[in-house]
C-alpha cells in the first residue's frame, strides 16, 4: 500500500513538474541569468554525449512547434533551423557568438541518428538476392579478404564452412539481417584486415572455436538492437560531431566483433553450445558502458 | 497458440516440468517457431550458435522448449539434450528439396537414439507459405513415416512465418504429452 502512494506521488510530481513547475522553473532562471534554456546546455555541457543528450531532452519537452520540428530536421536546413530557433527564443549571435555552432552540431547529431536508423533499416531489409550480382560480388569479395590463399571451388561449397557459414550456400544465413550483416562483415574485413584475419582464426580454434561468418550476422543483430533503442545515442554524440552515417554504424560493429572475439577467449566457455550465455554477458557489457556519459565505443588498432 | 494455453492444456500431467525439444537442419525455421510460440518479433531472426530456451511456468508447474542450432557442426551437441524429453519436435524446412535425404537421414539417427526411445515426434512440415514446398504427404512418404512402430507421431503442415498449423500440431503435442504421461 505505502508503495502504492508512493508511486502515486511520484506521478504527481512528475506531472506536476512537466506541465507546470518546470515551465516556471525556466522562465524564472532565464531572467536571472538572460539565457534560455537551450544556451545555457550549449554552454555549460561540454561537447558531445552531455551536451546533445540535454539539449535533446529539452527540444522534445518544448511545447514550441519550432523547437520540437528541429528534432527531425532535414540535414541541409540545420542553418536556418538553428536560425528559427534563435529568432523563436529571441537570442542575440553578438552576445553569444559560440551558440549557433553549437546548437547546430546537437541538431546534426539528433536528427542524423534518426536518419541513420533509416538507413540501416533499409539494409537490414535488402535480402541477399543471388539474382544480383552486386550481392554475388559481395559475398565472394568477403571470402578473398578472409582468405587470399585460398580459391573457392565452386559458389556452392562446403568450404563456406572455413569462414564460419552454417552450410555450403551463405544465402541462406543472412535471414534477418538481410545485406546489413553482408555489408558489416565484409567492411570489417576491408578495413581492419589484418584483425579480421586474427579473429578468424581464433575462431577455428579447435576448443575455443565458435562460426566467425554467424556469429558475425548475430553482433550485427546485436548492434542494430541496440541502435533501435537509442542506447547507441551516447556513442555517436561522443564520436560523431555531425550527421552520422552508415559508415560510423560499420565502425561500431567492428568494434564489437573484435571485442567479442577478446572477450570469449578471455571466458574460456565449456562449447560453442554456451554462446547465448555469454553473448547476453558481453551484451550487458555494453550496455553498462553506453550509460556511461562520455562513452566511446571505437576500435583502436591501426589500419589494414 | 502461445506457450501458455500449452501449458495450461498439458495441466492434467503430474510431472512438474515438461520438456520439449526442437531439432532439424539449419535454416528448417526452429528458432522462428519457437518465438511465435512465445509471441515474439520473428523479424530480425539470426542462425543459432548452441540453443535458444523458452520457459513458462504457472502454479510451480513448467514448459521448458529447447530450440537447438541445426548446423552441422553442433549436431553432434544435441544428444547432450536428449535426457528427460518429453516430446520431439522435428522441424523440415519444405521447400528445400535437395537436403530431403539429409533431414531424413538426421530424423532416422535420432529416432535410433536409445534416449529417445518411445518419445513421441512430431514432424513440422514448414515454410508451406513458399510456393515451391512439398506437401506433407509427399515428405510423409519421402522419409517412410508408417514404418514407425515404435512411438506415436504425426506429421503437420505449417508455416512458422504466418502461423498457419501451429495450433493444430501443438494441440497433438499436447494430447501426446497427457497420453504418455498416464
Amino acid at each position: 500500500m505505502r508503495r502504492v502512494r508512493a508511486r502515486m506521488l511520484e506521478f504527481l510530481w512528475q506531472h506536476f513538474y512537466t506541465s507546470f513547475l518546470r515551465f516556471w522553473l525556466k522562465w524564472f532562471i532565464r531572467q536571472v541569468t538572460r539565457k534560455c534554456e537551450l544556451q545555457r546546455i550549449c554552454s555549460g555541457y561540454k561537447q558531445g554525449a552531455p551536451r546533445t543528450v540535454q539539449a535533446e531532452y529539452s527540444l522534445e519537452s518544448s511545447k514550441n512547434k519550432v523547437l520540437r520540428a528541429a528534432l527531425n530536421v532535414e540535414e541541409n536546413m540545420v542553418e536556418e533551423c538553428a536560425e528559427a530557433i534563435m529568432m523563436e527564443k529571441k537570442v542575440v549571435s553578438q552576445k553569444d557568438p559560440t551558440f549557433k555552432l553549437n546548437l547546430q552540431v546537437c541538431l546534426l547529431q539528433i536528427s542524423g541518428y534518426k536518419r541513420l536508423y533509416v538507413s540501416v533499416e533499409d539494409l537490414r531489409k535488402q535480402m541477399f538476392d543471388s539474382e544480383k550480382a552486386e550481392h554475388e560480388n559481395m559475398l565472394l569479395k568477403l571470402w578473398d579478404l578472409l582468405v587470399p590463399s585460398v580459391k573457392l571451388e565452386s559458389r556452392i561449397t562446403k568450404q563456406w564452412g572455413d569462414i564460419g557459414f552454417q552450410g555450403d550456400d551463405p544465402k541462406t544465413d543472412f535471414r534477418g539481417m538481410g545485406m546489413l550483416g553482408l555489408t558489416n562483415l565484409v567492411f570489417f574485413s576491408e578495413n581492419y584486415t589484418d584483425v579480421a584475419r586474427q579473429v578468424l582464426s581464433h575462431s577455428n580454434h579447435p576448443k575455443l572455436g565458435y562460426s566467425y561468418a554467424i556469429v558475425g550476422i548475430n553482433l550485427t543483430e546485436m548492434a542494430y538492437s541496440l541502435l533501435k533503442s537509442g542506447a547507441l545515442k551516447p556513442h555517436f554524440y561522443n564520436t560523431v560531431p555531425q550527421s552520422p552515417k552508415l559508415e560510423h554504424f560499420h565502425q561500431l560493429y567492428c568494434y564489437l566483433a573484435y571485442e567479442f572475439d577478446k572477450f570469449w577467449i578471455e571466458e574460456k566457455p565449456e562449447s560453442i553450445m554456451e554462446f547465448n550465455r555469454y553473448r547476453e554477458k558481453f551484451h550487458d557489457q555494453v550496455k553498462k558502458q553506453l550509460e556511461e556519459p562520455d562513452v566511446t565505443l571505437y576500435l583502436r588498432v591501426d589500419c589494414k | 497458440m502461445g506457450l501458455l494455453s500449452i501449458l495450461r492444456k498439458l495441466k492434467s500431467t503430474p510431472d512438474q516440468e515438461v520438456r520439449i525439444l526442437l531439432l532439424g537442419l539449419d535454416n528448417g525455421g526452429k528458432t522462428t517457431l519457437l518465438k511465435q510460440l512465445a509471441s515474439e518479433d520473428i523479424s530480425h531472426i539470426t542462425p543459432t550458435q548452441g540453443f535458444n530456451i523458452k520457459s513458462v511456468q504457472s502454479q510451480g508447474f513448467k514448459l521448458n522448449v529447447w530450440d537447438i542450432g541445426g548446423q552441422r557442426k553442433i549436431r553432434p551437441y544435441w544428444r547432450n539434450y536428449f535426457e528427460n524429453t518429453d516430446v520431439l519436435i522435428y522441424v523440415i524446412d519444405s521447400a528445400d528439396r535437395k537436403r530431403f535425404e539429409e533431414t531424413g537421414q538426421e530424423l532416422a539417427e535420432l529416432l535410433d537414439e536409445e534416449k529417445l526411445s518411445g518419445v513421441p515426434v512430431l514432424i513440422f512440415a514448414n515454410k508451406q507459405d513458399l510456393l515451391t514446398a512439398a506437401p506433407a504427404s509427399e515428405i510423409a512418404e519421402g522419409l517412410n513415416l508408417h514404418t514407425i512402430r515404435d512411438r506415436l507421431w504425426q506429421i503437420q503442415s505449417c508455416s512458422a512465418l504466418t502461423g498457419e498449423g501451429i495450433q493444430d500440431g501443438m494441440n497433438w503435442v499436447c494430447k501426446s504429452v497427457n497420453s504418455k504421461k498416464k
